[in-house]
């Protein structure tokens, strides 16, 4: 058999092996898979903050000011960690809003960027006493429950 | 036969690339007092027995600048490069954290292969033993006090407040002058709930050490964090 002829069969199995793998298992999982037994102390799945807390938290935006703009949470405050903004007035606005004593939220992109833990250490050194919880995934675990907006 | 083995093994190889190696992937920088920059360089070399391409980093702030080894993306095995990130150090003080993060070539979006971490210590001059001051609706309209000690090895003076409320009587009681101070903070009342922010203005030479902020709250108790 020429070798072009054995390339084609071996590329034809490895495409029947894709095909009937889709077939069985289904679509590649796009959604952020969280389990709440490999959580570190600080974080949270977005299914407990829309189920057990039906989503009455302050969220809390760790992105850069332009993403945050075109397609951060609704309602969430911007405290992300870029040297030109104020973070004076992050502080501020963010105070403001935790009086009522209601859970804070922070995202990032995905579970790799880490700022979100390190604003959440910043939000606690307001010392106002409320909780306050990475999400885990981040960004993308939003945008897979469809949670964001996207101009 | 022998061409389509070798085919598919070539592929094999390509999807499984990477194997840049790096010295330290968390790098800790002891920054000086007015540092407006710091520089961090990562150095790793290909322990792998094929090339490795970098095909994207990301930094998680507009505060990091980086450089790849003159902009060279494609290493050999055994050959070694340089990661430079420099960190504009900005208004931040205390311990912050920045991250460089590189996929190699075919990682995934969400699968990058390494995380290379820049923690730089900031030395903070001004400090506040308290950020928050409390007091419970309707309980007593007590004086309290933030303690402010400075850190430097040249007087720091404060030279001023403001509060955004007037319900709250904000006096800076001096212990030793340039040295230590008493931030005695007063409600007029206790019967609504709100939040005051105080600024406390220092004669500091360095910028992001001339203006601190505190909180006077009012409001009804939380129960506690488990």
């Amino acid at each position: 058999m020429k070798a072009w002829a054995q390339l084609a069969g071996v590329l034809a199995l490895a495409l029947a092996a894709a095909a009937i793998t889709y077939w069985v298992k289904g679509p590649p999982e796009r959604a952020v898979r969280c389990d709440p037994a490999k959580l570190q102390a600080d974080e949270v799945c977005l299914e407990r903050v829309l189920g057990e807390w039906r989503g009455k938290v302050l969220w809390v935006d760790a992105r850069p000011r332009g993403v945050w703009e075109r397609n951060g949470m609704a309602g969430a405050l911007l405290w992300n960690l870029d040297p030109n903004e104020n973070m004076q007035a992050f502080e501020a606005e963010v105070a403001g809003r935790m009086l009522d004593g209601t859970k804070v939220i922070v995202y990032c992109d995905n579970e790799n960027c880490g700022t979100s833990r390190q604003v959440a250490g910043r939000i606690k050194t307001l010392q106002l006493g409320n909780e306050v919880f990475v999400l885990y995934g981040g960004w993308r675990a939003l945008t897979a429950a469809k949670l964001t907006r996207n101009f | 036969m022998r061409t389509a083995i070798c085919s598919w093994l070539a592929m094999v190889g390509f999807l499984h690339a990477g194997g840049l190696v790096f010295e330290q992937e968390l790098m800790e920088i002891h920054a000086p007092t007015d540092a407006k920059t710091v520089v961090a360089e990562f150095k790793f070399e290909n322990k792998s027995d094929k090339p490795v391409t970098i095909a994207k980093f990301d930094k998680v702030c507009a505060c990091i600048s980086v450089q790849v080894s003159d902009g060279k993306l494609s290493y050999a095995p055994g050959e070694g490069g340089v990661i430079r990130a420099t960190f504009e150090m900005g208004n931040f003080a205390g311990v912050v954290d920045k991250t460089v993060v590189l996929w190699f070539d075919k990682d995934p979006e969400d699968k990058p292969s390494q995380v290379l971490t820049v923690r730089v210590h900031i030395p903070v001059l001004v400090v506040m033993n308290e950020k928050t001051l409390k007091w419970t609706i309707d309980g007593p309209p007590e004086t309290r006090k933030i303690d402010i000690t400075m850190s430097y090895d040249k007087p720091i003076k404060i030279v001023g407040t403001t509060c955004t409320s007037e319900n709250f009587k904000v006096e800076v009681n001096t212990l030793a002058e340039g040295k230590h101070y008493e931030l005695l903070v007063t409600p007029t009342n206790t019967k609504d709930p709100g939040l005051a922010i105080i600024r406390v203005e220092t004669d500091c030479e360095i910028p992001r050490h001339k203006v601190l902020q505190a909180f006077a709250v009012i409001r009804k108790d939380l129960p506690p964090n488990p």
